[in-house]
Formats: C-alpha cells, structure tokens, sequence
C-alpha cells in the first residue's frame, strides 16, 4: 500500500488532468469526420469528431453555432477549431468547437451556397442598397495583404491613371484563420477616417480555400454596413466571392479594381483641352458676332437718323447764316448809297459853297440874321462871305412890300 | 435643362478636383446655351480657362502618396507612411 498521503480523490486527479489538458490544448486545429451530430434545443450543438483511429467528443455553443455558414451534418468533413476542456462530473474530455470549417470544394461550395442564399433573402445584394462610386475620388482605402502581387498591381495602376490619389491601405491576413475577421475590421478601420470616398477589398488569385474570407458572413455584413462604397476584387476573373454580390461595383480583378475606381489622367486631360476649346471658340464667337452686330448698328438708319437730323440742322445754319451775311450785305450796300446821298445832299447844302456863289450871311451877335425885318438902323452886323467878313453897321432898312 | 452660371467673384481657395472639374463643366454648359451677358461670358471663359490648367497641373504634378493604416496598443488607429 502506498503512503496514505500519496492517495488522492478522484476530484483531485479529474482537476489535475483537468488542467493538464486545458492548459496543453488551450488552442488546437483538428480535422476530422461529423457523426452523431445533435442540434439541442438550448442551441448548443452536439457531435463527435472521428476518424478511421479515435473519436473526439465535442461541443459548439449556440452564439458560435449561429454564426456558422452551413449546417453541420453527419458525415461532414471538416476542420475545427477549438480548445479541450474537461466535464468533472462525468470524467468526460471534449473540444469546444469555436470555429467550423468545412473541408473540400465540395464542402465549401455547398457553404457558399448556403450563405448566398442567406443573405440574398436578407437583401444584402439588393441594388437599391448600392452605392455610386466617385467619378473623381482623391483618397481610396485598400484593404488587402501589404505583401500580396495584388497592392503592388494596384497602386502601380493608380500612379499610372490618376496620381492625384492618396492611398490608405489597411494590411490584412487575406486568407487562414482570422483573416475574416480582420477583413471586416479593417472595413470599419477605414469608414472611421475622414474623407476616404472609396474602398477596393480584395485579394490576388488562388484556390477556393485561399479565398474563402471574403465568403465569409462576417465580412459580407462588414461591407454591407460600409458608408463608404466598396469594391470588391477577389481572385481571377472566374471567381466569384460573397463579397462581390455585397459590394458596390464587382471587378474582376485587383487590377481592375483600380481601374474601375479611377479614370485615366490621359482621358481627363483630353477632355480638359476640350473645354478650353469649346469655351474659348464659344467666346471668340461671341466676341465676334457681337463686334458685328455693333457695326451693323452703327449703320443702320435709325441709328444714323440723329446724325442726319444734326446734318440737316447744320445745313439749316449754314443756309440761315448765308441768307444772314447777303441780306447783312444788302441792308449794308443800301445804307452805304443812303449815306453817299446824304453827303451829296448835305455837300449841296453846304454854305460855304453858296458863298462862294456870291451869297453872304448876316450875323448878330453871332446869330444868324435871316430876315430884314430883324435888323435895325446902326445895328452892329457881321456879314460873312466864303473867304472872310466884313464888321458893318446898319443905315437904312428897307423891307419888301 | 437651363442654368445660366454666373461667374464666381473670388477664387475658390480649396476646391477638390472633382469640385473644380464640375464646376468647368457647368461653366461649358453655361456657354454652350449662350444666353449670358458677354461680360459674364469673358468672366466665365477666364475663370474655365484658369480651372483647366488648375486641374491638368493637378494630373501632371501629382504623385501618389500611400500611407498604411496601422493601430497602436490601445488600438487607436494611425496612418503611417509606406516604407
């Protein structure tokens, strides 16, 4: 018997295996066969995991297993992920399931169909919910592996057609566990920056499984969500992902992602010369018809009408003016002869030449004496002839009868 | 559908490309249906002709800047430049 200290209960070994196991498997991937699987009425589900050698107990708890893209059923491949724990009641070991995948195209076709089907009754593909994209976005967001063939075939496609770009790229895992997950944060990631008008999510080419994140429902909701458009460019041309019919513009590619995002500079500066063209033939145009129209007004006839009203006044002065200076002329030729006959008349009455016809007149006292009756006998008189005068005196007056 | 633009009284300080392209193409528009002033017209043409060599001087001069997007360790989000 061995020393009673060394017995220990079974509480004490089932705690140590305990944990022993869940420290040992606190993370593990295992690949096998679904049988016995059982949906419970909680939602947890039920199943064992088996192979051709052992089987597995295991367990998926109903906020995992509502978010697994397909139904589980027996006979299923698949690949779990999960960590061991141990039931002490019953002395059980199992996995507790926080991931299922399925394993095979065929699997994961049935998947992907599954989860279309899902989310096209939700309406996540609807058109009405689809976006535009900016013809002329300035700040894009990538989100993809920093390390794939496919960042580098963009941005050389963007620095090629439009440079006038900035580029956020948000580096994500594209394929493996958690890349799902880290897809759709990095969406999120990028909607919480200012000012980014469009985001490509994609990833180069490979095999249903490389591709299988963007066919995962976490994503799908991600990019539903998106205030930002999205692009979705996955793989080849022949693949179509989940997040294609969720996006707002599917392109064939990576590649062609960038290209469907931005136009090509050549392009816009061809159709820049063209409105300058335009623009500036518009305005000589304009400039030229209008220089016509100023010259046919200017002759026109109303508008030379007050030219003519001013002419014809003009020639009205000139015309008054000329009546003006003959009849001027004419009043001055009369008056120049009234004159000459007036200086004739009043040279004719002259004195002085009647003096010298041998007429004198008679003053007194310097005034003229022009009658008999007007003079005395021995008056003082003055006679005047033309050449002198003669002081005499009156001695006898003899009036006519 | 008739719009007449009238021409822009300053220069827009900051004007996206798309901003400036749009505003090219009212302008065009705005021409092409010949029912502005001529004054208006020449201010117009100015103003088109200044906003197309703004924008082929954008293409022509840009280069592509790309940054990263990356989170530090309260998982704030952080832009840094491509190495």
């Amino acid at each position: 018997m061995p020393d009673e200290k060394n017995i220990i209960s079974v509480t004490d070994i089932t705690r140590r295996i305990k944990g022993v196991l869940e420290r040992g498997f606190s993370e593990v991937w295992v690949q096998g066969e679904i049988s016995n699987c059982k949906l419970h009425t909680s939602g947890h589900m039920y199943f064992t995991l088996k192979d051709e050698g052992a089987q597995l107990s295991a367990v998926m708890w109903r906020s995992r297993v509502g978010q697994l893209l397909f139904r589980p059923s027996d006979g299923l491949k698949v690949i779990v992920r999960g960590n061991i724990t141990v039931y002490e009641p019953r002395g059980n070991y199992q996995i507790n399931c926080l991931q299922l995948q399925p394993v095979g195209a065929g699997e994961l076709q049935l998947a992907f169909d599954r989860l279309e089907q899902k989310l096209s009754a939700e309406g996540l593909f609807d058109e009405d919910h689809k976006k535009t994209l900016p013809s002329y976005p300035q700040k894009i967001g990538i989100v993809t592996s920093p390390t794939g063939a496919a960042i580098q075939d963009m941005l050389n496609v963007l620095a090629r057609r439009f440079p006038a770009l900035e580029v956020i790229i948000a580096p994500v895992k594209v394929q493996g566990i958690g890349a799902a997950e880290e897809i759709a944060q990095a969406i999120r990631d990028l909607n919480s920056l200012p000012g980014i008008e469009v985001i490509i999510v994609g990833r180069g080419g490979g095999s249903l499984e490389d591709l299988w994140a963007f066919n995962e429902e976490i994503v799908a909701r991600a990019i539903y969500s998106s205030a930002v458009p999205i692009v979705s460019a996955v793989g080849h041309e022949i693949d179509f992902s989940i997040s294609d019919f969720v996006a707002d513009l599917r392109a064939p590619t990576p590649s062609a992602a960038a290209e469907l995002v931005v136009k090509d500079k050549n392009e816009i500066i061809d159709i820049l010369r063209n409105f300058s063209y335009t623009i500036q033939n518009i305005v000589i145009n304009r400039v030229q018809s209008s220089k016509e129209k100023v010259h046919t007004l200017v002759g026109s006839y109303s508008f030379n009408r007050p030219l003519d009203l001013f002419r014809q006044r003009g020639q009205l002065i000139d015309d008054l003016e000329h009546r003006l200076q003959q009849s001027t002329a004419h009043r001055l030729g009369m008056v120049r002869q009234q004159v000459q006959s007036f200086s004739k008349r009043v040279r004719s009455v002259d004195p002085q030449l009647t003096l010298k016809r041998g007429y004198a007149i008679v003053y007194r006292n310097d005034t003229i004496v022009p009658s008999a009756a007007d003079v005395s006998e021995k008056d003082r008189i003055t006679v005047r002839f033309h050449d002198g005068s003669a002081e005499s005196i009156v001695e006898f007056v003899q009036k006519k009868k | 559908m008739r719009q007449t633009v009238a021409p822009a009284k300053k220069e827009a300080s900051k004007r996206t490309f798309e901003q400036s392209l749009s505003r090219l193409e009212k302008i065009v528009d705005s021409l092409e249906q010949g029912e502005t002033p001529l004054e208006s017209a020449i201010a117009l043409y100015e103003e088109g002709i200044a906003l197309s060599k703004e924008c082929m001087e954008t293409l022509s001069k840009a280069e592509l800047k790309v940054k990263k997007l990356s989170k530090d360790m309260n998982s704030k989000i952080e832009l840094m430049d491509l190495e």
